[in-house]
């Protein structure tokens, strides 16, 4: 039987602000909504009869009910355990669980990258994954690499004074592996060597998919992992700002791992972690000027940790540069959810106010932390998209 | 003329035990009619813990109330299934209880026939893991759940259904005489002040903290002790089953899960008036501090409300007990004929809410032979219709959630219920999100007379969660008034109403999550709604 987390639903006062602010729940009327979902049905189940309510699948765990809670009930954990009830009383589909592992979707397809990232372009095989798979067939995919970041990337180790053990997250690694490129770059500037612990999927795809079992074991494996390298010092930062998030927060409240919260002690987003250099004076600001224009897009997962906008704040370092909040809300890929057929339209049309914000804005590209919000303005714009890290190392190079 | 009703006999109290009654003469096939001053179970009869009693709380120091609590708790399982939660229930004894108690306790359990099991600590902490770590000793009882509310309404329902009256919110002005003999009794609708007269062969003064009051209008004397007891219900269900502490009975030491929360009692305090339901910061405070040594988190969980409720305690002059008969202590019944020399006129007083249909069954004894009625009893087998309802709403688009309560809920309505809500989307609206109460069981417990947001909480738990009608009352009420069932000037005044009543409970936590509810309910009724004078 499921063992799920104590997480407080006696604090809501059930006042709706998580219904008003939920991406899902102001363009769909099928959904039960954040106070239902979470709170609510968590009290109506304890200690009774577990219910299983299948609408808990149109979640995206995007995380704004929890930001606009007044009372810091952790929503999104309420809902995650519905989840996992929901897989557990009615099983899980094919599709999500195969969407729910993008690690094992990520080491097939970039081994076979060539073929897929072409196959996955024409229509008839994207109209058979539709049928088969329940993708629909005009989602765009993000493309795999065969030289992944695993290829590229094998230090262990590092021997600088500060020591960043680099949590690379599975876009990162199979999708666009030169992110990482940028990160290792970036952190020999500052004279930090940058150690790659060995590491599963963070565990937010299968949390999404209510693979909740799954998602603890990745968790138990990561938390014992990093905590090694953070009892040698190292500090673990990552890029991906769900990954950041699961190694934050969700492997404390939802998951409970034993270690987890001395853990997130130490676990920075990479723009996080280069503000903090600056304040505390180290940073390298040795950049030459980039007289670009872009659009910053905070993901949903970026502002549910609370520190603010630190890639904003580290991109503004560059002279020259000019970058402005998109300042739109969630773009609807949310992960898994965007890719699945039935949410199609959905998707679409909660990405809009990301749309119309880039629309408004024309920036010459957008910067974002976040893969699936990249692949969703890439399906919604015709934005080149970049990673904050991406753009500060090109700014270094430049100046070298 | 509408003003005089006759019948056989006149049952006054809409509380247990006035409904046991009324119904135990109705299955023997006598013509009754039940009056109430207020609401069915506006007493003392919904203001308690729940608690279905095992009788093992009164094994030590009153043998016969607990053999009779077993007895009748086997009984009742069987008859009232829709009301009763099997949830079981623990005995727990902490290291500062007195020992010679628990072995004087298990020696009367036994002795008695009450099953008891003792179980270790772990297994214990595993199905109940708010419970004291420290504790010695924990025993199984066959404790249950009862909703004095479903199971009043159903019990009068059900009399009812076999052809019987009942008339709520009608005040007993005065008893009728014809010399010594009481011939019925003078009512008046409370909404309309009309007054009717009903007679009858007999009348049955089941009033509970009224009783004295009744009597009074045949001066008759009646000595009633109020004993005030308070309780509190925590926002969530915290536990599956019933934890007693295991010491001689005392305050503040019974947690019973009551649906979706978890309530907690009780105190005794005697009070002057039958309706003095007040209540008191400190002890309150009292009571979560004795509460706390059983469930150690105890002060951090959520109250939603705390209420009170009066127990009417018998006492006994030394003239009276009628006639010996063989009833147990705590429960009198008193035949006035041979007390005071009154005929036509019997009153059944004290016992506790597990033993109502016994109480009930001696009455209708005592007053069937009266009326020369002689057949036996049935209340022992014949079952009140289930509440569940599992056949029904199966093609009906709902929240799980919504499902469910109808599942446990719809009872004897789900067949007439299902097909509205087929015909009317509308009705499949939650209005009371907390409880899961849609608008079709709103309307479909609708009374007869004015629209009242008590009664209707009564009949559904609307309002009964966290945010205690913050946010479901106003919705009922618009709701209501759209379908022409209330005038708006009707809506507002039960609003206003309902919103005092449930402050009243609210108030006496004063802090957390339940002061910051207070506020804004305040603010959307008092503020927002611009309704009534914020207090």
């Amino acid at each position: 039987m499921l063992k799920l987390i104590e997480s407080p639903f006696d604090r809501c006062l059930k006042c709706n602000a998580c219904v008003v602010s939920c991406p899902v729940s102001n363009y769909s009327l099928d959904f039960g909504g954040p106070k239902h979902l979470g709170p609510e049905l968590k009290r109506l189940i304890e200690n009774q009869d577990l219910l299983d309510d299948p609408r808990v699948e149109l979640c995206a765990i995007c995380g704004n009910c929890d930001i606009s809670c007044p009372e810091q009930v952790h929503v999104t954990d309420l809902i995650v355990q519905a989840k996992a009830i929901h897989s557990e009383l009615s099983g899980t589909k094919f599709r999500d669980k195969l969407l729910s592992n993008p690690e094992l979707i990520g080491k097939i397809t970039s081994n076979l990258a060539p073929i897929t990232n072409i196959a996955m372009k024409a229509k008839p095989i994207r109209k058979a994954i539709e049928k088969v798979m329940g993708i629909h067939s005009e989602r765009q995919f993000p493309k795999y690499e065969f030289n992944n970041f695993n290829r590229r990337y094998k230090k262990k180790t590092a021997n600088s004074e500060r020591k960043v053990a680099y949590f690379v997250g599975c876009y990162a690694t199979y999708n666009a592996p030169e992110i990482g490129d940028a990160f290792v770059e970036v952190m020999a500037y500052n004279n930090i060597e940058v150690a790659k612990p060995d590491q599963h999927c963070c565990g937010i795809p299968m949390l999404a998919n209510g693979q909740f079992e799954q998602a603890k074991k990745n968790a138990k494996f990561n938390v014992q992992s990093l905590l090694k390298y953070v009892s040698e010092g190292y500090d673990i930062v990552a890029t991906c700002s769900s990954c950041t998030l699961a190694l934050k927060k969700e492997y404390v409240s939802v998951l409970g791992i034993d270690g987890a919260e001395e853990l997130a002690k130490h676990v920075y987003d990479s723009s996080e972690y280069l503000r903090m250099l600056d304040e505390e004076g180290v940073l390298n600001k040795n950049l030459s000027p980039l007289n670009d224009n872009a659009g910053y897009y905070a993901p949903c997962h970026m502002k549910a940790q609370g520190i603010g906008n630190p890639a904003m704040d580290i991109l503004e370092l560059i002279p020259g540069y000019e970058i402005k909040d998109l300042a739109a809300g969630c773009c609807g890929q949310c992960g898994t959810f965007g890719f699945k057929e039935e949410n199609f339209t959905l998707s679409l049309d909660i990405g809009k106010s990301m749309h119309d914000a880039v629309e408004e804005l024309q920036p010459e590209y957008t910067v974002t932390e976040c893969g699936m919000c990249k692949n969703q303005i890439n399906q919604m714009t015709d934005q080149v998209v970049k990673h904050p890290i991406e753009v500060l190392a090109e700014s270094y190079k430049k100046s070298k | 003329m509408g003003n005089r009703i006759e019948t056989e006999v006149v049952v006054i109290g809409g509380g247990a035990t006035g409904a046991g009654v009324f119904r135990d003469l109705t299955l023997r096939g006598i013509k009754a009619i039940l009056v109430e001053q207020r609401d069915l179970t506006y007493g003392t009869s919904s203001r308690y813990h729940g608690l279905l009693h095992s009788g093992a709380r009164y094994a030590v120091n009153d043998k016969e109330a607990a053999k009779e609590s077993y007895e009748e708790n086997l009984i009742l399982k069987e008859t009232i299934p829709g009301s009763i939660e099997r949830t079981g229930g623990f005995f727990v004894k902490l290291p500062q209880d007195d020992d010679e108690y628990v072995t004087k306790w298990v020696k009367a359990c036994n002795e008695i026939g009450i099953p008891i099991e003792e179980i270790s600590l772990e297994s214990a902490l595993r199905e109940e893991p708010y419970l004291n770590k420290k504790a010695q000793a924990i025993y199984r009882v066959p404790d249950a759940a009862i909703d004095g509310f479903t199971m009043i309404i159903d019990l009068v329902a059900d009399a009812v259904r076999r052809g019987n009256k009942v008339l709520t919110y009608h005040q007993v002005e005065d008893l009728l005489m014809r010399e010594n003999h009481v011939v019925g009794v003078k009512v008046k609708n409370v909404y309309t002040g009309e007054i009717i007269e009903i007679y009858a062969n007999i009348v049955v003064n089941a009033t509970g903290s009224w009783a004295a009051r009744v009597a009074e209008f045949a001066e008759i004397k009646i000595n009633m002790i109020n004993n005030r007891g308070m309780l509190a219900v925590f926002n969530q269900r915290f536990n599956k089953q019933v934890i007693n502490r295991l010491r001689k009975p005392s305050d503040a030491d019974i947690f019973v899960p009551a649906h979706n929360v978890t309530i907690f009692g009780t105190t005794g305090i005697n009070v002057d008036q039958p309706d003095d339901f007040s209540l008191n910061y400190e002890e309150l405070q009292m009571m979560l501090e004795d509460g706390s040594n059983l469930i150690p988190n105890l002060k951090q969980m959520r109250i939603i409300r705390a209420f009170a409720g009066v127990r009417p305690l018998y006492q006994e002059n030394k003239t009276s007990e009628a006639g010996g008969r063989n009833v147990s202590r705590g429960m009198a019944l008193l035949d006035h004929s041979a007390r005071d020399g009154i005929e036509g006129f019997v009153t059944i007083v004290g016992g506790k809410l597990t033993t109502f249909r016994y109480m009930a069954e001696k009455t209708g004894d005592l007053v069937a032979g009266k009326i020369g009625n002689y057949k036996s009893s049935t209340t022992r087998f014949e079952v009140v219709p289930h509440r569940h309802a599992k056949e029904f709403f199966k093609e009906i688009n709902m929240a799980p959630a919504t499902k469910n309560k109808l599942f446990h809920w719809a009872g004897t309505r789900a067949k007439d219920l299902e097909k509205k809500m087929k015909d009317e989307e509308i009705l499949k609206t939650v209005v009371c999100e907390c409880e899961q109460v849609t608008l079709g069981e709103i309307e479909a417990s609708l009374p007869n007379g004015k629209f009242n947001l008590g009664d209707i909480r009564r009949r559904t738990r609307l309002g009964m969660g966290p945010c205690q009608g913050t946010f479901c009352h106003h919705r009922a009420a618009s709701l209501i008034v759209q379908r022409g069932l209330a005038t708006a000037e009707e809506a507002e005044e039960a609003v206003i109403q309902a919103i005092e009543e449930r402050q009243k409970g609210m108030q006496i936590i004063n802090e957390g999550e339940t002061a910051k509810q207070l506020d804004l309910m305040r603010a959307i009724y008092y503020v927002s709604l611009g309704m009534g004078k914020e207090k």
